[in-house]
């Protein structure tokens, strides 16, 4: 990297943007305009600066339809919408999937559109954190804000996450190096320890690394619960680790004063999946015996605990939401995404503020290949090579205001900093527009002639 | 007009020299892969057509015993296979080395490509801990547009694998028939 | 548009009718004295007629709710139903989804629900949820009592800049009034700890939860708010926390009412949930009524109100800001459970909670919620809830009302052991014959709860409210509840109309239109200046401990489309 000077030429700045990049949702960044263009950032970390400071090259700026030679072209907004609308309107399995980037406001349009059409609303979660809410609905959900986390955790784990790369400000904002009321030294008052089989970035700012071998989560979580619960641990080395580290590890999560265990993919992605997290939260509910612990899932992207708070208020579940029989219905390994796709389920597939074309196993991404696309978007990525009808939609946070929540749970109101490009509309006027074309295109199915309620509810 | 500058066109990697043939051809290892801060940042700033990207997201990272086994050093490729697929990758030595016998991806369309799209149930493919191996390869890393092509073939009427990887590339710029940003937005740079 | 509901059988504690058949008449979504000839009839001859029902206490929107859901799928599952041409689809039995809570309560004929609890750090995800749930009207009540500015101040017996911190946080969250969970305990409760009575400190503040209580309970009066404080005492669910619960109810009896804050209600703190604070003895072993003990006090002492909470033995989901209360809970039944703490505010928590009328404990807590009722001489004192979702869902409101109204099934209940012997071992129920008519259950689910909120548009059927009425195709004159307390039930579960702001949202029992909720705030008047000051006083503490920036802190106007502002007048 070379020295680059600080941008000094701007028209204004506009201060506490929120950044619209991970779970963190840092809402204190401050934006450099001139000429109604975002120059610089300032508080962000590299990935919200590189964000937010976008490729102009890729930015998708005008609604396109591929034509018969498989090229994308561009059409006015009257003929994307209604093209898209009819993908939608004649299909029978529609699923659409994205929605953890972008605004809560701009969900309210797609289950309504959703609900109309009967189809499988689902988001990121069922590629990242999917295992994790299974998890809570077996054991629980013992959680915290950040800021208590800032002001009182003395012991903080981070297992199976990397937040050094994936959530970089974390670490200094809300749980490390931070000054808190009751941590008035900030980094000297906490004990770090990093559970990684990595020696990851994170890792090397802990105070302790535990590298259980690949897989090893389960066994080595189990571990610590046995001995929590005062049992005597008879192999030697659990999971690549020494029994006399887990005695210790133990020991030293008991005596903390508040401690908080922060997971990430590095659990969920692993063979033994939501069970990695069951067990984790049992042991942060062991904990809790002796001391005060809790726990938060280290969310990616900086509104997919929005959706899955959204639906959860809307219809009852998460995430993998099933309209087609005019009520919700949910199931793991169901009516998830992949799991549609994989089975080639769906006839019709949108995708809003997600790329699947770049986080899909290619097994689930080769049906995309045999069924109309339609991507809603801010830039031209993977998905955009599958996409057949691509709707250039607004940033929000940037261009456009919004509300999100947090990995907590925090809600934030995302404002709004610059204006968009002419051409691209915003993501809740988009949906909008497709929900009431498809209105018109075809009448609601699965209604039913009469309310009758359910009578397990009665 | 100044902008900041995020762009950054390969990761930053630990030098290593290895010398000589190596002791293998075919290296049996674990797949794992996940993100990293380059990967991040190039991905959401919406530069996958680049070089920059391809570079990020299609490096396979290697513990540097690993690479003098199969005599690559960083920046050579390699191919790496698994029960799902196989894709060509850069390689590099790994900034959290050592972890020998284990390699790191990050998640992108190259990675999809052999990784495993099974749930068990649970919504989610195993990413993560899937046994592949590596082996040195004359072949090309390619760019994104190239690699979505050359593996889902949506728009072009071409079925073989090799003819399809050798097309004209795509480059490092959208190729659709319409109005440009620069065209579109009033601007001075 | 004039609509006339034509010999209907009114009953409008408020307005002193018991009983009478009579015209209730609205225009443009108030009611009336009178109509032109063009008014629609909509008969209802020999039909109940009410205000339309106010629920003064439920969880009914907010983070906990989300993490109920999320959480429960199993729950949502339980309550699936079809969408049709007019309702969207619904789920969920204990923990509605929002369209649902919505449609639910106007099948039950209700119009107005208080959200009991709400963080202000997650005001906005309150109001998301209030502004998804149809057919009601939502004021939310923000927590106070485990706030650390609050704390601060009480310690200090600062009651003016407590005073001016709940006016500007009234606005901020577009808040109805002060809420107080387990003061102290909750703070406690970030260190995995309680406090145990009210004279307990909380860790590091240096302050009692009476300190708490007193100060919030004089800068409510101070600020002539129209709800009083509304409490959850501590050691709530605990054996033997009747002294608390007396000794919370008895350390306000000398503060003074706001002068305009009397003309609109006689009490100065309500307690919420009494069922569950009104127990003897010292482990669920020995574990008693106390509920007799704390109806004296109530029948005694006029400054106190106080809702029920009554247990309908359903399986369900608790959930409170009395997160170590919910820790204890864990331990007893193991099931799931969820947390979450809210930095320098409250911390809650959630577990899914089976009350059955085989298990000791729970009958006992059945008997002693119908016991509080049955003591407690005056109905105005008294409301009906089941603290939704906690005791049980609102939706079994009919099934309770059936009890208060019916001896013989109360006795039947507890003859036949379709509840535990405790019931009548270890309480005085089984001796206690009183019947409600259904005037005093008007009272207790209508006038009562809006005379101790201070609404003064609704809750009556008096010219100039909102037009807020509901219909039961139930005959008065016809039906003897105490034998057919089935159909009293029956009766009770779906109005055969409930008219919300004069619009008609169920007619003969099927729900024909869906209308936007409103929230309902308070806005304190004559404060601004030393609400400025307390902000600009805080400021440096909010910025260095508080994880969100000052101004994302507020609730924007974005999040309250609809509103009614209620303007009070502060000085």
């Amino acid at each position: 990297m070379t020295y680059e000077p600080p941008v000094t030429d701007y028209d204004h700045i506009v201060e506490n943007c929120t950044c619209a990049f991970c779970g963190c949702n840092c809402d204190d960044l401050d934006y450099l305009v001139k000429d109604g263009h975002v120059v610089a950032v300032r508080h962000a970390c590299r990935l919200g600066a590189s964000k937010i400071m976008e490729d102009m090259d890729q930015r998708l700026i005008v609604p396109m339809i591929r034509d018969e030679n498989g090229e994308l072209k561009e059409v006015d907004w009257d003929t994307a919408l209604d093209k898209a609308a009819e993908y939608i309107a004649n299909s029978i399995r529609p699923v659409f999937y994205g929605w953890s980037e972008t605004s809560t406001e701009t969900m309210k349009e797609g289950v309504a559109l959703g609900e109309y059409i009967g189809a499988v609303l689902d988001n990121q979660a069922t590629i990242c954190h999917g295992p994790s809410l299974q998890a809570v609905q077996n054991a629980g959900y013992p959680i915290q804000t950040l800021g208590e986390v800032q002001n009182r955790a003395d012991m903080i784990a981070y297992s199976g996450s990397n937040a050094m790369n994936s959530h970089p400000r974390h670490m200094a904002r809300y749980a490390v190096f931070c000054r808190g009321y009751f941590r008035q030294r900030g980094r000297f008052d906490r004990t770090v320890v990093t559970m990684d089989p990595k020696f990851s970035d994170t890792a090397k700012c802990s105070d302790k690394w535990i590298g259980f071998e690949q897989n090893g989560d389960y066994g080595f979580y189990n571990a610590i619960r046995a001995v929590l619960r005062g049992k005597e641990l008879y192999q030697d080395v659990i999971s690549g680790i020494p029994k006399e580290d887990i005695y210790e590890l133990a020991e030293e999560m008991k005596n903390a004063e508040f401690g908080v265990l922060f997971f990430g993919l590095g659990l969920t992605h692993t063979l033994s999946k939501q069970r990695n997290i069951d067990i984790a939260i049992k042991m942060v509910q062991d904990l809790n015996k002796y001391s005060k612990w809790g726990l938060t899932p280290m969310r990616g992207h900086f509104n997919v605990n929005g959706f899955n708070i959204f639906m959860a208020f809307e219809c009852g579940f998460a995430f993998g939401v099933d309209y087609c029989r005019g009520y919700p219905r949910y199931m793991m390994g169901e009516t998830n995404t992949i799991d549609l796709l994989v089975r080639k389920e769906p006839d019709c597939f949108m995708v809003i503020a997600a790329d699947p074309g770049a986080h899909f196993p290619n097994g689930a991404n080769q049906h995309l290949a045999d069924i109309p696309v339609i991507q809603i978007d801010i830039h031209w990525g993977p998905s955009t090579e599958l996409a057949d009808v691509v709707l250039p939609g607004s940033f929000i946070g940037v261009e456009c205001a919004g509300t999100s929540y947090r990995m907590d749970g925090v809600p934030i109101f995302m404002k709004k900093a610059i204006d968009k490009p002419e051409t691209c509309r915003d993501d809740e006027w988009i949906v909008r527009e497709l929900k009431e074309r498809v209105m018109k295109l075809r009448e609601e199915p699965n209604t039913a002639p009469k309310y009758v309620p359910n009578p397990n509810a009665l | 007009m100044h902008y900041a500058n995020t762009y950054l066109e390969k990761p930053v990697v630990p030098d290593v020299k290895i010398t000589g043939e190596g002791t293998t051809d075919v290296l049996k290892c674990m797949l794992n892969t996940g993100s990293d801060i380059y990967q991040g940042a190039c991905k959401k700033r919406g530069s996958t057509l680049k070089e920059e990207y391809k570079n990020a997201s299609g490096t396979c990272y290697m513990d540097p015993r690993d690479m003098a086994k199969l005599g690559v050093n960083n920046w050579d490729t390699v191919l790496v296979k698994t029960d799902f697929g196989e894709v060509v990758l850069n390689c590099a030595v790994s900034r959290d080395a050592p972890h020998e016998g284990t390699v790191f991806v990050c998640k992108g369309p190259w990675a999809n490509t052999i990784v495993s799209h099974d749930t068990y149930c649970c919504s989610d493919p195993t990413y993560k801990g899937i046994r592949c191996t590596v082996e040195k390869t004359d072949r090309k890393v390619l760019l994104m547009a190239d690699l979505m092509r050359w593996v889902y073939k949506k728009y072009v009427d071409e079925e073989d694998d090799d003819v399809v990887e050798n097309m004209d590339s795509l480059g490092e710029l959208p190729v659709y028939h319409g109005r440009k940003w620069e065209e579109l937005i009033d601007h001075d740079l | 548009m004039e609509y006339i509901l034509k010999n209907g059988i009114v009953y409008d504690p408020a307005n002193e009718v018991n009983g009478e058949k009579m015209d209730v008449m609205f225009k443009d979504g108030i009611i009336v004295d009178d109509v032109s000839a063009d008014a629609e009839v909509l008969d209802v001859t020999d039909k109940i007629v009410m205000p339309a029902g106010i629920d003064p206490h439920a969880h009914v929107a907010g983070p906990k709710l989300v993490v109920g859901r999320l959480y429960r799928p199993e729950d949502s599952r339980r309550g699936v139903t079809q969408k049709t041409k007019v309702l969207r689809s619904e789920s969920g039995f204990s923990i509605p989804s929002c369209p649902a809570t919505g449609y639910r309560y106007s099948r039950l004929g209700y119009g107005t629900v208080v959200e009991a609890a709400m963080p202000p750090l997650e005001a906005k995800h309150t109001h998301e949820e209030i502004a998804t749930i149809p057919q009601i009207d939502i004021p939310a009540m923000p927590l106070f009592g485990n706030n650390w500015f609050v704390m601060e101040y009480a310690k200090d017996n600062n009651i003016e800049d407590i005073a001016a911190f709940v006016a500007a946080w009234l606005k901020l969250t577009k808040g109805y009034g002060i809420k107080i969970v387990n003061p102290c305990g909750s703070e406690a409760w970030g260190w995995g700890m309680n406090v145990h009575g009210i004279n307990d400190k909380a860790p590091y503040f240096d302050v009692t939860s009476k300190e708490v209580v007193v100060a919030l309970a004089k800068a409510n009066e101070m600020l002539n708010l129209p709800h009083s404080i509304h409490i959850h005492p501590n050691d709530l669910g605990h054996p033997g926390n009747v002294p608390t619960t007396i000794e919370t109810m008895d350390c306000v009896k000398d503060v003074k009412k706001g002068s305009k804050a009397a003309e609109i209600r006689d009490q100065v703190m309500h307690v919420c949930h009494l069922q569950f604070h009104s127990y003897t003895g010292n482990s669920w072993k020995d574990a008693a009524s106390g509920a007799e003990e704390v109806a004296d006090y109530i029948n005694k002492h006029d400054h106190i109100t106080c809702d029920i909470g009554q247990v309908t033995l359903d399986e369900t989901t608790t959930m409170t800001a009395d997160a170590p209360m919910e820790y204890d809970l864990f331990k007893l039944s193991g099931l799931k459970w969820a947390n979450k703490d809210i930095e320098c505010e409250t911390a809650a928590g959630i577990i899914p909670c089976i009350y059955s009328a085989k298990n000791p404990v729970n009958t006992l807590q059945w008997a002693i919620g119908l016991e509080l009722f049955l003591h407690i001489d005056d109905p105005w004192k008294v409301c009906l809830t089941t603290d939704h979702p906690n005791a049980g869902p609102f939706t079994r409101y009919p099934r309770i009302i059936s009890w208060l109204m019916s001896n013989t099934r109360r006795m039947e209940m507890i003859e036949n052991r379709e509840v535990h012997k405790w019931a009548e071992k270890r309480t005085t129920l089984a001796t206690l014959d009183r019947e409600y008519d259904f005037y005093d259950i008007a009272t207790i689910s209508r006038a009562a709860p809006a005379r101790i909120y201070g609404f003064t548009d609704k809750g009556a059927l008096t010219p100039g409210y909102r037009a807020d009425i509901a219909v039961y195709d139930i005959n008065p004159n016809d039906i003897d509840p105490s034998r057919q307390y089935a159909e009293i039930e029956k009766g009770f579960n779906v109005a055969d109309y409930t008219i919300k702001d004069g619009q008609i949202l169920v007619k003969d029992k099927e729900i024909v239109k869906v209308k936007e909720s409103q929230n309902v705030w308070v806005n304190v008047q004559g404060w601004e200046k030393n609400e400025e000051k307390v902000i600009n006083n805080i400021m440096p503490f909010f910025t260095q401990y508080y994880s969100v920036k000052w101004e994302n802190y507020p609730v924007h106007d974005h999040y309250v489309s609809n509103p009614i502002r209620i303007d009070v007048d502060g000085k």
